[in-house]
């Protein structure tokens, strides 16, 4: 007869069976893995807004060619309302980039207008596109200056909508954080009863193992193992499981996050590197994180149930 | 070697539990073998299971192998069962494991190599006339049977001290008296032997100081 042998006696195979624990763990997982896509997915619409786009104020110069007003601050150098204007924004501090529209990018902007006026030498106004640091408000304090200047200086800027797009993001990350920690305790609370189902089961051989010396932190360790592993396994799976959810959901989300330039159409399923681009690098970090994450929760919960239930042991 | 002094031990607590020791002082020197008399209910069990580190003494000072229980910590404790060896009544193998795995247990504990442990479980259990069994569970066996593993796995990593709790009274006298000619030789190896028993027979045939307890006092040492 074959002998079948347990190292120690405590049979963990017996005490935590290999189904059940990866299989809630798992779930665990994948409830952390799309709670973080979409915290990550808020961080990433809220930089778009505050940094991108969204946070660009536009200045319209009209007559930019005709002469600047000269002021004092000018001395007395001959400008361009159009140059005036540009050597003001400049010497602005809080804004981080300019870029004044081409006559092509303009003609292109306003192609609707012109045709229907059917006048190609209507004359255009310059326009320029600022982006300002976060929290600066820049364009405020630069608006009289320019009219000072270029009498007749128009300017849009959309801080207000990005400021409130950020907090929504803001509270959208607070939301996803709150559900991460949640899931995360509730994750603890299925070791810790798991564990403990299974310290009940095998407490005779570990009252005896006790007796014959062996300590606390072998025991605890052993346990800890076992659990570390099947959290793991389950770990693994719940990020597996939650790869072509947050694919589906970053493709309907490309053309409001960062990946706005991704192409509309879906990628061929064969294609991996398509695919693979759809997830922000951040989103890969975190499926590749989820399951080591599960595993040290799982070992260190462990730990500290056994340690805690072998107190009871003289 | 062990010593007590004024050792007082109860059941549920020391405030409103049952006595089972009261007052008890003791110091048996290293390879001394002692036998352990009482009627049922005297405390002989209580004091053996203070000795294999089983239960903490209520009151009073406990130095086993040299060190003070109350004081030493947990890992110290562990270190110092790991030279105990213990025979209890109940057997205390467990029913999942072979007979070879219950025998082996305390060497894998203590880290042996493979080959080293199958050497000795194969040594003993061939002196305790069970080398046949080693692939049977408990459940298996009879209750001498069961006597016999336990008595193996207690001795197997020759224990500085060793308490058994009515070893003999699953064997027959021939089992008998091998177990206590090896008692007899481990104590002159210089394990220090504490047997509990009822049968007046064996003590007659294997005369050697007693400890005799009566309703948890001490009522005669060495005498």
């Amino acid at each position: 007869m074959a002998r079948q042998r347990y190292h120690d006696g405590l049979a963990l195979r017996q005490a935590l069976p290999g189904r059940f624990l990866p299989f809630l763990v798992g779930s665990m997982a994948f409830l952390a893995a799309l709670a973080l896509a979409g915290g990550i997915a808020a961080h990433s619409l809220s930089q778009r807004w505050t940094h991108g786009a969204g946070a660009v104020t536009t200045v319209q110069v009209p007559g930019p060619t005709d002469p600047a007003t000269i002021t004092a601050a000018m001395g007395q150098m001959p400008a361009t309302r159009i140059d005036a204007v540009l050597a003001t924004i400049a010497a602005t501090p809080g804004i981080t980039d300019t870029h004044r529209l081409s006559d092509a990018e303009l003609r292109a902007l306003l192609a609707p207008w012109i045709e229907q006026t059917g006048d190609p030498s209507l004359p255009l106004p310059a326009v320029i596109e600022l982006h300002t640091a976060p929290g600066q408000d820049a364009a405020a304090s630069l608006l009289p200056r320019l009219q000072a200047q270029a009498p007749g200086v128009l300017m849009e800027h959309d801080s207000v909508w990005s400021d409130r797009l950020a907090a929504l993001a803001g509270s959208l990350q607070a939301c996803a954080g709150l559900a991460v920690l949640v899931v995360m305790t509730v994750a603890v609370c299925v070791v810790m009863a798991a564990t403990r189902a299974g310290l009940l089961t095998r407490r005779q051989a570990i009252g005896l193992i006790h007796a014959l010396g062996a300590t606390d932190s072998y025991i605890s360790a052993r346990f800890a193992t076992r659990v570390g592993l099947l959290a793991l396994w389950g770990g693994v799976w719940g990020s597996v499981l939650a790869l072509p959810m947050l694919l589906a959901l970053s493709h309907l989300a490309a053309p409001f996050t960062a990946m706005g330039d991704a192409p509309a159409t879906t990628p061929d399923w064969r294609d991996v590197h398509a695919w693979s681009a759809l997830l922000p690098s951040a989103l890969l970090w975190m499926l590749v994180i989820v399951p080591p994450a599960a595993g040290l929760t799982g070992w260190a919960t462990t730990q500290l149930t056994v340690r805690a239930w072998l107190r009871r042991l003289p | 070697m062990f010593r007590l002094h004024d050792v007082s031990y109860a059941y549920g607590g020391s405030q409103t539990g049952v006595a089972a020791l009261s007052h008890v002082s003791l110091d048996v020197a290293q390879g001394e073998f002692r036998w352990l008399l009482g009627p049922s209910g005297a405390g002989k069990s209580s004091l053996l299971s203070i000795l294999s580190l089983e239960v903490q003494a209520s009151s009073g000072m406990v130095e086993i192998l040299g060190v003070p229980v109350r004081q030493a910590r947990r890992a110290g404790l562990a270190r110092l069962r790991r030279r105990i060896g213990a025979v209890k009544q109940d057997f205390g193998l467990l029913p999942d494991m072979s007979v070879f795995d219950n025998v082996a247990l305390p060497l894998r504990l203590q880290h042996r190599a493979e080959a080293e442990i199958a050497h000795e479980v194969h040594a003993i259990m061939k002196w305790v006339g069970l080398e046949h069994r080693l692939d049977a569970l408990p459940p298996q066996l009879s209750g001498g049977e069961q006597q016999r593993v336990a008595i193996a796995r207690a001795v197997i990593y020759r224990p500085a001290l060793l308490v058994a709790d009515e070893p003999t009274n699953a064997l027959d006298e021939r089992q008998a008296g091998r177990l206590m000619r090896m008692f007899h030789r481990l104590a002159e190896l210089g394990t220090t032997i504490v047997v509990a028993t009822h049968n007046d027979a064996i003590v007659a045939k294997y005369p050697a100081p007693t400890i005799e307890l009566l309703h948890g006092h001490l009522v005669r040492d060495h005498g």
